[in-house]
Protein backbone atom coordinates (compact mmCIF):
# COMPACT_ATOMS: atom_id res chain seq x y z
CA UNK A 1 0.00 0.00 0.00
CA UNK A 2 2.92 2.35 0.64
CA UNK A 3 3.85 1.86 -3.03
CA UNK A 4 0.38 2.82 -4.12
CA UNK A 5 0.51 6.10 -2.25
CA UNK A 6 3.82 7.11 -3.79
CA UNK A 7 2.61 6.15 -7.29
CA UNK A 8 -0.64 7.99 -6.69
CA UNK A 9 1.50 11.08 -6.15
CA UNK A 10 3.52 10.35 -9.31
CA UNK A 11 0.34 10.10 -11.39
CA UNK A 12 -0.84 13.48 -10.08
CA UNK A 13 2.56 15.22 -10.14
CA UNK A 14 2.76 18.66 -11.76
CA UNK A 15 5.60 21.07 -12.38
CA UNK A 16 8.84 21.10 -14.31
CA UNK A 17 10.43 17.77 -15.12
CA UNK A 18 13.79 16.81 -13.67
CA UNK A 19 15.27 16.55 -17.14
CA UNK A 20 18.60 15.00 -16.18
CA UNK A 21 16.92 12.29 -14.07
CA UNK A 22 14.33 11.58 -16.78
CA UNK A 23 17.02 11.32 -19.47
CA UNK A 24 19.00 8.92 -17.27
CA UNK A 25 15.81 6.87 -16.93
CA UNK A 26 15.32 6.80 -20.69
CA UNK A 27 18.89 5.58 -21.25
CA UNK A 28 18.50 2.95 -18.54
CA UNK A 29 15.27 1.71 -20.14
CA UNK A 30 17.02 1.40 -23.53
CA UNK A 31 19.97 -0.44 -21.96
CA UNK A 32 17.63 -2.82 -20.12
CA UNK A 33 16.05 -3.60 -23.49
CA UNK A 34 19.46 -4.34 -25.03
CA UNK A 35 19.43 -1.16 -27.13
CA UNK A 36 22.17 1.39 -27.61
CA UNK A 37 20.15 4.33 -26.38
CA UNK A 38 18.95 7.40 -28.26
CA UNK A 39 21.54 9.62 -29.91
CA UNK A 40 19.33 12.61 -29.26
CA UNK A 41 16.71 13.49 -26.66
CA UNK A 42 14.15 16.14 -27.60
CA UNK A 43 12.01 17.89 -24.97
CA UNK A 44 8.48 19.14 -25.63
CA UNK A 45 6.25 21.27 -23.40
CA UNK A 46 3.16 19.05 -23.67
CA UNK A 47 1.98 15.76 -25.18
CA UNK A 48 0.54 17.83 -28.03
CA UNK A 49 3.89 19.51 -28.68
CA UNK A 50 5.57 16.11 -28.38
CA UNK A 51 3.30 14.66 -31.08
CA UNK A 52 4.19 17.62 -33.31
CA UNK A 53 7.88 17.09 -32.56
CA UNK A 54 7.62 13.38 -33.35
CA UNK A 55 5.81 14.14 -36.61
CA UNK A 56 8.68 16.43 -37.58
CA UNK A 57 11.51 13.97 -36.86
CA UNK A 58 13.46 13.27 -40.03
CA UNK A 59 15.51 10.22 -39.18
CA UNK A 60 14.44 8.86 -35.80
CA UNK A 61 14.38 5.19 -36.76
CA UNK A 62 11.56 2.83 -35.84
CA UNK A 63 9.56 2.97 -32.63
CA UNK A 64 11.16 0.85 -29.92
CA UNK A 65 8.21 1.10 -27.55
CA UNK A 66 7.69 -2.66 -27.65
CA UNK A 67 11.27 -3.45 -26.63
CA UNK A 68 11.53 -0.63 -24.10
CA UNK A 69 8.16 -0.90 -22.43
CA UNK A 70 5.72 -3.54 -23.60
CA UNK A 71 7.94 -6.62 -23.63
CA UNK A 72 9.67 -6.01 -20.27
CA UNK A 73 6.27 -5.31 -18.74
CA UNK A 74 4.73 -8.47 -20.12
CA UNK A 75 7.69 -10.50 -18.92
CA UNK A 76 7.61 -8.96 -15.46
CA UNK A 77 3.92 -9.65 -15.26
CA UNK A 78 4.48 -13.26 -16.25
CA UNK A 79 7.30 -13.64 -13.71
CA UNK A 80 5.28 -12.14 -10.84
CA UNK A 81 2.19 -14.08 -11.87
CA UNK A 82 4.11 -17.37 -11.89
CA UNK A 83 5.58 -16.58 -8.49
CA UNK A 84 2.29 -15.55 -6.87
CA UNK A 85 -0.26 -17.71 -8.69
CA UNK A 86 -3.58 -16.44 -10.06
CA UNK A 87 -5.07 -15.54 -6.66
CA UNK A 88 -1.85 -13.90 -5.50
CA UNK A 89 -1.54 -11.86 -8.68
CA UNK A 90 -5.14 -10.81 -8.44
CA UNK A 91 -4.63 -9.74 -4.81
CA UNK A 92 -1.48 -7.81 -5.72
CA UNK A 93 -3.19 -6.01 -8.60
CA UNK A 94 -6.23 -5.16 -6.53
CA UNK A 95 -3.99 -3.75 -3.75
CA UNK A 96 -1.84 -1.72 -6.14
CA UNK A 97 -2.63 -1.02 -9.78
CA UNK A 98 -6.40 -1.33 -9.49
CA UNK A 99 -6.42 1.54 -6.97
CA UNK A 100 -4.96 3.91 -9.54
CA UNK A 101 -6.28 2.45 -12.76
CA UNK A 102 -9.57 4.24 -13.15
CA UNK A 103 -8.34 7.76 -12.49
CA UNK A 104 -5.07 7.54 -14.45
CA UNK A 105 -6.47 5.61 -17.42
CA UNK A 106 -9.34 8.10 -17.59
CA UNK A 107 -6.96 11.06 -17.47
CA UNK A 108 -4.70 9.58 -20.17
CA UNK A 109 -7.69 9.03 -22.42
CA UNK A 110 -8.78 12.64 -21.94
CA UNK A 111 -5.30 13.87 -22.83
CA UNK A 112 -5.28 11.70 -25.97
CA UNK A 113 -8.68 13.04 -26.97
CA UNK A 114 -7.47 16.60 -26.35
CA UNK A 115 -4.38 16.12 -28.53
CA UNK A 116 -6.49 14.58 -31.31
CA UNK A 117 -9.00 17.43 -31.08
CA UNK A 118 -6.24 20.05 -31.28
CA UNK A 119 -4.14 18.48 -34.05
CA UNK A 120 -6.62 16.24 -35.84
CA UNK A 121 -8.30 18.59 -38.32
CA UNK A 122 -9.42 16.24 -41.10
CA UNK A 123 -9.81 12.43 -40.87
CA UNK A 124 -6.34 11.76 -42.38
CA UNK A 125 -4.62 14.06 -39.92
CA UNK A 126 -6.62 12.50 -37.13
CA UNK A 127 -5.41 8.98 -37.96
CA UNK A 128 -1.83 10.21 -38.18
CA UNK A 129 -2.10 11.78 -34.71
CA UNK A 130 -3.72 8.65 -33.29
CA UNK A 131 -0.92 6.49 -34.69
CA UNK A 132 1.74 8.72 -33.14
CA UNK A 133 -0.11 8.57 -29.81
CA UNK A 134 0.12 4.78 -29.98
CA UNK A 135 3.92 5.09 -29.84
CA UNK A 136 3.78 6.97 -26.53
CA UNK A 137 4.94 5.58 -23.22
CA UNK A 138 2.68 7.25 -20.67
CA UNK A 139 5.33 7.99 -18.05
CA UNK A 140 3.63 9.28 -14.92
CA UNK A 141 0.29 7.96 -16.19
CA UNK A 142 1.65 4.41 -16.29
CA UNK A 143 1.61 4.66 -12.48
CA UNK A 144 -0.92 1.85 -12.02
CA UNK A 145 1.31 -0.77 -13.67
CA UNK A 146 4.48 0.58 -12.15
CA UNK A 147 2.87 0.43 -8.68
CA UNK A 148 2.09 -3.26 -9.19
CA UNK A 149 5.72 -4.09 -10.05
CA UNK A 150 7.40 -1.74 -7.57
CA UNK A 151 9.76 -3.50 -5.17
CA UNK A 152 9.75 -6.75 -7.17
CA UNK A 153 12.87 -6.37 -9.30
CA UNK A 154 14.97 -3.80 -11.12
CA UNK A 155 14.00 -4.54 -14.70
CA UNK A 156 11.57 -1.61 -14.95
CA UNK A 157 13.75 0.89 -13.08
CA UNK A 158 14.35 2.99 -16.20
CA UNK A 159 10.63 3.26 -16.97
CA UNK A 160 9.94 4.08 -13.32
CA UNK A 161 12.61 6.79 -13.30
CA UNK A 162 11.12 8.54 -16.34
CA UNK A 163 7.64 8.27 -14.82
CA UNK A 164 8.81 9.87 -11.57
CA UNK A 165 10.50 12.77 -13.34
CA UNK A 166 8.63 13.61 -16.54
CA UNK A 167 5.46 13.18 -18.56
CA UNK A 168 4.72 11.06 -21.63
CA UNK A 169 7.62 10.00 -23.87
CA UNK A 170 8.25 8.50 -27.27
CA UNK A 171 11.15 6.06 -27.72
CA UNK A 172 12.57 5.65 -31.24
CA UNK A 173 15.80 3.98 -32.29
CA UNK A 174 17.83 7.16 -32.57
CA UNK A 175 15.69 9.80 -30.86
CA UNK A 176 13.57 9.96 -27.73
CA UNK A 177 10.98 12.72 -27.33
CA UNK A 178 9.92 13.55 -23.76
CA UNK A 179 7.05 15.77 -22.67
CA UNK A 180 6.99 18.00 -19.64
CA UNK A 181 4.40 17.28 -16.94
CA UNK A 182 1.30 19.44 -16.53
CA UNK A 183 1.62 22.76 -14.71
CA UNK A 184 -1.92 22.53 -13.40
CA UNK A 185 -4.00 19.49 -12.49
CA UNK A 186 -7.24 20.13 -10.63
CA UNK A 187 -9.46 17.23 -9.70
CA UNK A 188 -12.41 16.65 -7.39
CA UNK A 189 -12.44 14.16 -4.54
CA UNK A 190 -13.31 11.33 -6.92
CA UNK A 191 -10.24 12.13 -9.01
CA UNK A 192 -12.18 13.59 -11.95
CA UNK A 193 -10.92 16.69 -13.77
CA UNK A 194 -12.74 19.60 -12.18
CA UNK A 195 -12.33 23.37 -12.24
CA UNK A 196 -14.81 26.17 -12.59
CA UNK A 197 -12.48 29.12 -13.24
CA UNK A 198 -9.83 27.91 -15.65
CA UNK A 199 -8.31 24.81 -17.20
CA UNK A 200 -8.46 21.66 -15.06
CA UNK A 201 -5.30 20.45 -16.79
CA UNK A 202 -2.73 22.64 -18.48
CA UNK A 203 0.81 22.31 -19.79
CA UNK A 204 3.51 24.99 -20.05
CA UNK A 205 2.78 25.63 -23.77
CA UNK A 206 -0.92 26.29 -23.18
CA UNK A 207 -2.25 22.87 -24.15
CA UNK A 208 -5.21 22.53 -21.77
CA UNK A 209 -8.36 20.61 -20.94
CA UNK A 210 -11.43 22.17 -19.36
CA UNK A 211 -13.81 20.10 -17.25
CA UNK A 212 -16.39 20.45 -14.54
CA UNK A 213 -16.67 17.43 -12.24
CA UNK A 214 -15.17 15.25 -14.92
CA UNK A 215 -17.38 16.49 -17.73
CA UNK A 216 -15.49 18.10 -20.65
CA UNK A 217 -16.65 21.67 -21.33
CA UNK A 218 -15.61 24.26 -23.93
CA UNK A 219 -13.14 26.85 -22.51
CA UNK A 220 -15.46 29.85 -23.04
CA UNK A 221 -18.31 27.99 -21.35
CA UNK A 222 -16.70 28.59 -17.95
CA UNK A 223 -16.77 32.38 -18.41
CA UNK A 224 -20.51 32.19 -18.68
CA UNK A 225 -20.99 30.21 -15.49
CA UNK A 226 -20.55 33.17 -13.16
CA UNK A 227 -23.47 35.00 -14.81
CA UNK A 228 -26.00 32.16 -14.95
CA UNK A 229 -29.73 32.61 -14.42
CA UNK A 230 -32.42 29.94 -14.02
CA UNK A 231 -33.81 31.10 -17.38
CA UNK A 232 -30.46 30.64 -19.12
CA UNK A 233 -30.19 27.14 -17.63
CA UNK A 234 -33.70 26.22 -18.80
CA UNK A 235 -32.98 27.40 -22.33
CA UNK A 236 -29.64 25.60 -22.75
CA UNK A 237 -30.29 22.93 -25.36
CA UNK A 238 -27.28 20.72 -24.71
CA UNK A 239 -28.35 18.42 -21.85
CA UNK A 240 -24.80 17.81 -20.65
CA UNK A 241 -23.90 21.48 -20.50
CA UNK A 242 -27.21 22.18 -18.78
CA UNK A 243 -26.30 19.59 -16.16
CA UNK A 244 -22.98 21.35 -15.60
CA UNK A 245 -24.81 24.69 -15.34
CA UNK A 246 -27.19 23.24 -12.76
CA UNK A 247 -24.38 21.80 -10.70
CA UNK A 248 -22.39 25.02 -10.87
CA UNK A 249 -25.35 27.25 -10.12
CA UNK A 250 -26.33 25.01 -7.22
CA UNK A 251 -29.41 22.81 -7.16
CA UNK A 252 -30.54 24.48 -3.96
CA UNK A 253 -30.40 27.98 -5.48
CA UNK A 254 -32.08 26.77 -8.62
CA UNK A 255 -34.82 25.07 -6.62
CA UNK A 256 -35.46 28.22 -4.62
CA UNK A 257 -35.37 30.66 -7.54
CA UNK A 258 -37.38 28.52 -9.91
CA UNK A 259 -40.08 28.02 -7.28
CA UNK A 260 -39.78 24.23 -7.23
CA UNK A 261 -41.89 22.37 -4.67
CA UNK A 262 -40.69 19.31 -2.80
CA UNK A 263 -42.52 16.16 -3.95
CA UNK A 264 -41.91 14.04 -0.88
CA UNK A 265 -40.46 14.35 2.58
CA UNK A 266 -39.59 11.73 5.20
CA UNK A 267 -37.02 11.14 7.97
CA UNK A 268 -34.23 10.44 5.43
CA UNK A 269 -34.61 13.72 3.54
CA UNK A 270 -36.60 15.64 0.94
CA UNK A 271 -37.27 14.63 -2.66
CA UNK A 272 -37.28 17.37 -5.33
CA UNK A 273 -38.23 17.25 -8.99
CA UNK A 274 -37.38 19.76 -11.71
CA UNK A 275 -39.11 19.31 -15.05
CA UNK A 276 -36.93 20.21 -18.03
CA UNK A 277 -38.30 20.66 -21.53
CA UNK A 278 -37.06 17.99 -23.93
CA UNK A 279 -35.10 16.12 -21.26
CA UNK A 280 -35.79 13.76 -18.40
CA UNK A 281 -36.74 15.33 -15.09
CA UNK A 282 -34.02 16.09 -12.60
CA UNK A 283 -34.95 14.26 -9.39
CA UNK A 284 -32.85 14.84 -6.30
CA UNK A 285 -32.82 13.90 -2.67
CA UNK A 286 -31.86 16.61 -0.24
CA UNK A 287 -30.09 15.11 2.74
CA UNK A 288 -28.45 16.59 5.80
CA UNK A 289 -24.94 15.49 6.68
CA UNK A 290 -25.10 13.73 10.05
CA UNK A 291 -21.76 15.02 11.26
CA UNK A 292 -21.83 18.73 12.16
CA UNK A 293 -19.35 21.09 10.52
CA UNK A 294 -16.73 22.72 12.80
CA UNK A 295 -19.12 25.65 13.37
CA UNK A 296 -21.89 23.32 14.57
CA UNK A 297 -24.10 23.62 11.50
CA UNK A 298 -25.09 20.61 9.41
CA UNK A 299 -24.23 20.67 5.72
CA UNK A 300 -27.12 19.99 3.37
CA UNK A 301 -26.37 18.31 0.08
CA UNK A 302 -28.21 17.07 -2.98
CA UNK A 303 -27.81 13.77 -4.76
CA UNK A 304 -29.34 13.14 -8.14
CA UNK A 305 -31.36 9.90 -8.33
CA UNK A 306 -33.24 8.16 -11.16
CA UNK A 307 -36.31 10.05 -12.41
CA UNK A 308 -38.56 7.13 -11.42
CA UNK A 309 -37.85 7.73 -7.71
CA UNK A 310 -41.03 8.45 -5.70
CA UNK A 311 -39.91 8.92 -2.09
CA UNK A 312 -36.93 10.47 -0.32
CA UNK A 313 -36.18 7.17 1.39
CA UNK A 314 -36.20 5.28 -1.93
CA UNK A 315 -33.84 7.94 -3.32
CA UNK A 316 -31.31 7.69 -0.50
CA UNK A 317 -31.57 3.87 -0.60
CA UNK A 318 -30.91 3.92 -4.37
CA UNK A 319 -27.64 5.76 -3.83
CA UNK A 320 -26.45 2.67 -1.96
CA UNK A 321 -27.99 0.17 -4.37
CA UNK A 322 -30.84 -0.72 -1.98
CA UNK A 323 -34.62 -0.55 -2.06
CA UNK A 324 -36.45 1.87 0.23
CA UNK A 325 -37.74 -1.00 2.40
CA UNK A 326 -34.27 -2.40 3.13
CA UNK A 327 -32.50 0.89 3.86
CA UNK A 328 -32.37 1.41 7.63
CA UNK A 329 -29.06 2.53 9.17
CA UNK A 330 -28.78 1.93 12.91
CA UNK A 331 -26.26 4.67 13.15
CA UNK A 332 -24.95 7.34 10.83
CA UNK A 333 -22.18 9.89 11.15
CA UNK B 1 -26.55 -1.23 8.86
CA UNK B 2 -24.19 1.69 9.51
CA UNK B 3 -23.46 4.75 7.47
CA UNK B 4 -20.40 6.98 7.60
CA UNK B 5 -20.68 9.73 4.99
CA UNK B 6 -20.70 8.15 1.55
CA UNK B 7 -20.02 4.62 2.80
CA UNK B 8 -22.70 2.15 3.93
CA UNK B 9 -21.73 -0.90 5.99
CA UNK B 10 -24.28 -3.72 6.13
CA UNK B 11 -24.03 -6.70 8.48
CA UNK B 12 -24.01 -9.99 6.62
CA UNK B 13 -24.65 -13.54 7.90
CA UNK B 14 -21.53 -15.64 7.48
CA UNK B 15 -23.66 -18.17 5.60
CA UNK B 16 -24.37 -15.47 3.01
CA UNK B 17 -20.67 -14.94 2.26
CA UNK B 18 -19.70 -16.74 -0.96
CA UNK B 19 -17.60 -19.80 -0.02
CA UNK B 20 -14.64 -18.80 -2.18
CA UNK B 21 -14.38 -15.47 -0.36
CA UNK B 22 -14.37 -16.87 3.20
CA UNK B 23 -10.62 -17.49 3.03
CA UNK B 24 -9.79 -15.12 0.16
CA UNK B 25 -6.68 -12.96 0.61
CA UNK B 26 -7.50 -9.52 1.95
CA UNK B 27 -6.54 -6.06 0.79
CA UNK B 28 -3.22 -4.70 2.00
CA UNK B 29 -3.29 -2.10 4.76
CA UNK B 30 -2.25 1.50 4.17
CA UNK B 31 0.95 3.07 5.50
CA UNK B 32 -0.83 3.67 8.84
CA UNK B 33 -1.77 -0.01 9.12
CA UNK B 34 -5.46 0.54 8.38
CA UNK B 35 -7.95 -1.19 6.09
CA UNK B 36 -9.15 1.53 3.73
CA UNK B 37 -12.83 1.23 2.78
CA UNK B 38 -12.80 4.38 0.64
CA UNK B 39 -10.19 7.04 -0.01
CA UNK B 40 -10.67 10.66 -1.06
CA UNK B 41 -8.40 11.10 -4.07
CA UNK B 42 -7.49 14.70 -3.30
CA UNK B 43 -7.74 15.22 0.47
CA UNK B 44 -6.44 11.74 1.27
CA UNK B 45 -9.18 11.46 3.91
CA UNK B 46 -10.20 7.85 4.32
CA UNK B 47 -13.01 5.75 5.72
CA UNK B 48 -10.80 3.18 7.44
CA UNK B 49 -10.72 0.34 9.98
CA UNK B 50 -7.61 0.49 12.19
CA UNK B 51 -7.86 -2.81 14.13
CA UNK B 52 -7.72 -6.51 13.28
CA UNK B 53 -9.82 -7.70 10.37
CA UNK B 54 -9.79 -8.35 6.66
CA UNK B 55 -11.17 -6.46 3.68
CA UNK B 56 -11.98 -8.45 0.55
CA UNK B 57 -12.60 -6.67 -2.71
CA UNK B 58 -15.15 -8.41 -4.89
CA UNK B 59 -15.52 -6.16 -7.86
CA UNK B 60 -14.16 -2.93 -9.32
CA UNK B 61 -12.29 -0.12 -7.69
CA UNK B 62 -15.32 1.16 -5.81
CA UNK B 63 -16.49 -2.17 -4.48
CA UNK B 64 -18.55 -3.91 -3.46
CA UNK B 65 -16.29 -5.13 -0.71
CA UNK B 66 -16.64 -7.54 2.18
CA UNK B 67 -15.28 -6.69 5.61
CA UNK B 68 -14.60 -9.39 8.20
CA UNK B 69 -14.10 -8.27 11.80
CA UNK B 70 -13.56 -11.39 13.92
CA UNK B 71 -13.22 -9.26 17.06
CA UNK B 72 -15.40 -6.31 16.11
CA UNK B 73 -13.83 -2.94 15.38
CA UNK B 74 -14.52 0.66 14.41
CA UNK B 75 -14.64 2.81 11.30
CA UNK B 76 -12.83 6.11 11.48
CA UNK B 77 -12.71 9.16 9.19
CA UNK B 78 -11.08 12.58 9.47
CA UNK B 79 -14.43 14.41 9.22
CA UNK B 80 -17.01 11.95 10.53
CA UNK B 81 -17.61 10.52 13.99
CA UNK B 82 -16.19 7.03 14.62
CA UNK B 83 -18.66 4.15 14.33
CA UNK B 84 -18.12 1.02 16.46
CA UNK B 85 -18.95 -2.26 14.71
CA UNK B 86 -19.80 -5.64 16.28
CA UNK B 87 -17.86 -8.75 15.28
CA UNK B 88 -18.91 -10.46 12.05
CA UNK B 89 -19.08 -9.99 8.30
CA UNK B 90 -20.17 -6.82 6.52
CA UNK B 91 -20.81 -5.65 3.00
CA UNK B 92 -19.31 -2.22 2.27
CA UNK B 93 -21.06 -0.09 -0.36
CA UNK B 94 -19.89 3.27 -1.70
CA UNK B 95 -22.59 5.85 -2.37
CA UNK B 96 -23.41 6.59 -5.99
CA UNK B 97 -25.26 9.32 -7.81
CA UNK B 98 -27.47 9.15 -10.85
CA UNK B 99 -26.41 10.87 -14.04
CA UNK B 100 -28.35 10.38 -17.27
CA UNK B 101 -26.58 7.63 -19.19
CA UNK B 102 -24.14 6.92 -16.38
CA UNK B 103 -23.84 6.42 -12.66
CA UNK B 104 -21.05 8.04 -10.74
CA UNK B 105 -19.73 7.61 -7.26
CA UNK B 106 -20.16 10.29 -4.64
CA UNK B 107 -17.19 11.98 -3.05
CA UNK B 108 -17.99 13.51 0.32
Amino acid sequence: MQYVDSWRAVAAATGAADRAAAEDGVRLAYRAAGLAGPEEIVWADSPRAAVEAVAGLADAGRSVRDEVRTRPWAEERRRVYDALGPAGWSALWSATGAQLWETTAGLAERIRAGVVADLGGDPDAESRVRLLLLDAVLGQHDAAWLAAFDGRGDRLDGLAAVARNAGWWWPYERVAVISERPQVLRRDEAGRLDRGDGPALSYPDGFALYAWRGMPVPPDFLDELSALTPRRIRTEENAELRRVMLEYYGYDRYLTESGAEPVHRDETGILWRIALAGDEDVVMVEVVNSTPEPDGTHRTYWLRVPPTTRTARAGVAWTFGLSGETYAPLRQT
Amino acid sequence: MYRQGDVLIMALEESAVPAHLLEAPGELRDARGRLVLALGEVTGHAHAVPGPGRLIREGGVFGPMLLHLPEGGRVVHEEHATIPLPQGWFRVVRQREYAPGAVRIVAD
